[in-house]
């Protein structure tokens, strides 16, 4: 997706495409007009300007810092990494070299949740009060996937922390999380994990977030915001791929929400793309960056913790700036 | 024909005794209110008598009482009520004090007859039909609720003193709406809330914001959030998740007049306030109490269920003090 979003731009180019499978690489790279190559040769191009990390997981952090030693222009898939440890060490060493590190929190980017978001901040509804968060998936990820997510929270309600610290306007304070396994008890049995979840947010001021999660919403990709505040609230709902209405005497039916997250934020990919070669290009601070993802994370974790111990849990926002 | 005595000549009160005009098989023919004047004047409108408590109670016709009063008094005359030997229908909540509410039910008990707990929205055309799409196995096994209710804006201060606060007197809806849609008790119940509105309702030692979530024993998760104001009117929102699909039920406008100009499109606010929003269910209520009693079946919101309100009402202010979650034996 991001190959493709990347092909369609008149000020960006793909050059390289990395993958530990070469064919894969190849299969994507030569369509567009680039070519496959191994990390150290694409990172030792000097015509390079950027690095795009849209691998595993696990790769992200040190191929984050071997382009930042090699100083590239970061943009980095969401985690940076599943652990706090590697996350502050990748801080450290983009810091060191003093490149722009942007992470594809892509949902900031989605059109109408960007519009609610500057609408909130031109003042339409007053301060914020309470914010929720529906997300949804259609389907059960596979078993084998879930097993090395790092878990719901990590994996999945990661989204859902960023969109709450960007839209509380303050960093929660405290978090309280119930999960359960209600889809399939094989989550738990194979995978060790949990596929349901209700999660409360608070911040110092007493604004509150609620965020409900589940992997499986038969009707498609639910994703919708609301924020209420002292003058009104602000909702955005689901997308679907047609308005059309069918009215029948059985009732009415409209179409369901787009399916999936390639689909949903289609437009958010591309915009999150324009924003990083932005930046890279007038200098400026990106708009999501590891430290975004390290606070997330540390939400993340509390999170997990206090679904396990059954019991909210306090985190200590540091977020400070790159630069 | 059932007769009925009806305490209080209030607001709610009038919606009352127009829906029991409305009846065919029930009829007014007592109204009792400390404000003589008003009860006669809610009496006259309906073709009833004002009467004192002893005179409403000590009549034989009477087969139901209908307690319309102050809070405080709703324990009380129910009892008397019981100890006549009357149906009764009680407003929400019994009372405010747990203790005072299992003195009631066991009197109530003892003399054997019914109790309605007005709890309307299980009665809101919306809400019950998506409660029965939801007992028909539409949307599977049931997995989450959400329930957004809000006030359009905050009560007087006077009132906010004595309502037993927030959770017992506004969330105490939405604890019977959780209960009734969950279909199972909860377990357990976490709570956060404060004061964002305005901070002379923290002065007065309440809270006009929170954030609730309710766990049942096999997991099933209920969010509620409530605010004292919502500037865009009562926001009044259900939405029920699960293995099969979601039900909704959204809030309504006075009318579906859609204005569409160059500034964007704007519909009608949500109906503004309880009294409107809920017309229809106060009507169906009552509707549903005298024919549970014409027809001898259970009461569809019993006494009970009052009671398990007002247990996770308390849990929740618990919670909110302990900042902690608080568990319930089911």
């Amino acid at each position: 997706m991001h190959a493709e979003n990347l092909a369609q731009r008149s000020d960006a180019k793909l050059v390289y495409v990395v993958d530990t499978k070469p064919e894969a690489a190849r299969a994507l790279a030569e369509p567009l007009g680039a070519r496959q190559a191994d990390a150290a040769q694409a990172f030792s191009d000097p015509n390079i300007d950027a690095v795009l990390i849209a691998s595993s997981t696990g790769s992200h952090a040190d191929l984050s810092i071997a382009a930042a030693r090699a100083g590239k222009a970061i943009f980095c898939e969401k985690p940076v990494d599943l652990t706090l440890p590697k996350v502050d060490l990748c801080i450290k060493e983009v810091k060191k070299a003093r490149v722009p590190m942007f992470v594809g929190f892509n949902r900031r980017f989605d059109p109408s949740f960007r519009a609610l978001k500057e609408r909130l901040d031109a003042g339409a509804i007053g301060k914020v009060e309470q914010v929720i968060i529906t997300n949804r998936d259609p389907g059960l990820p596979e078993l084998r996937f879930l097993a090395t997510s790092g878990g719901l929270f990590l994996d999945f309600t990661i989204h859902d922390f960023d969109m709450a610290r960007w839209l509380l306007g303050e960093e929660p304070v405290e978090v309280f999380a119930r999960g359960a396994v209600l889809v399939d008890p094989r989550v738990k049995s194979e995978a060790g994990d949990i596929d349901t979840a209700m999660v409360l947010l608070r911040t110092a001021s007493g604004r509150l977030c609620e965020i409900a999660n589940s992997r499986r919403a038969v009707y498609g990709y639910d994703q919708r915001i609301e924020v209420l505040g002292a003058k009104g609230m602000l909702r955005a709902g689901n997308l679907a791929p047609t308005t059309v209405e069918r009215f029948g005497a059985e009732g009415a039916c409209a179409d369901n929400p787009w399916p999936n997250f390639q689909t949903r934020y289609a437009a958010a990919y591309a915009a999150e793309l324009s924003s990083f070669i932005r930046s890279v290009e007038r200098g400026t601070r990106p708009e999501v960056g590891p430290q975004d993802s390290r606070q997330v994370l540390v939400l993340a974790e509390a999170a997990l913790k206090s679904s396990r111990s059954g019991k909210p849990v306090k985190v200590r926002p540091r977020v400070r700036p790159l630069y | 024909m059932l007769e009925i005595a009806q305490f209080g000549a209030g607001r709610i009160g009038q919606i009352h005794a127009s829906n029991i005009a409305a009846l065919k098989d029930a009829r007014l023919r007592y109204v009792v209110d400390v404000n003589a004047e008003a009860a006669h004047k809610l009496a006259a409108r309906h073709g009833a008598k004002a009467a004192s408590e002893r005179e409403a109670l000590a009549d034989r016709e009477i087969g139901a009482v209908l307690i319309a009063s102050s809070t405080d008094t709703h324990a009380r005359l129910a009892i008397a009520a019981a100890r006549a030997g009357k149906a009764i229908f009680c407003e929400k909540p019994i009372d405010l004090s747990l203790a005072k509410v299992d003195s009631c039910l066991r009197e109530v008990e003892k003399a054997g007859v019914p109790m309605f707990v007005g709890f309307n929205r299980r009665f809101d055309p919306s809400f019950a039909a998506l409660k029965r799409r939801l007992q028909a196995g539409e949307i599977g096994a049931l997995e989450q609720v959400v329930i957004t209710s809000r006030d359009p804006a905050p009560p007087p201060l006077a009132y906010v003193k004595v309502s037993g606060g927030m959770f017992r007197d506004m969330t105490i809806h939405d604890f019977d709406m959780a209960r009734w849609l969950l279909g199972e008790e909860p377990v357990e119940v976490f709570a956060w809330g404060g004061s964002l509105v305005d901070r002379k309702i923290a002065a007065a030692g309440d809270i006009d914001s929170a954030m609730l979530v309710l766990r049942t024993a096999c997991d099933r998760m209920c969010h509620i959030n409530n605010s004292r104001r919502a500037a865009y009117g009562y926001d009044q929102r259900i939405e029920v998740f699960g293995a099969k699909g979601m039900l909704r039920a959204e809030n309504r406008g006075e009318t579906t007049v859609e204005h569409f100009s160059a500034r964007g499109t704007v519909s009608d606010r949500p109906l503004d306030f309880f009294l409107e929003r809920y017309a229809e269910a106060y009507r169906a209520e009552m509707s549903a109490f005298v024919s549970a009693l014409h027809e001898r079946t259970a009461m569809p919101v019993a006494a009970r269920d009052g009671r398990q309100a007002l247990v996770l009402a308390e849990a929740a202010l618990q919670s909110l003090r302990k900042k902690q979650p608080v568990k319930l034996r089911p």
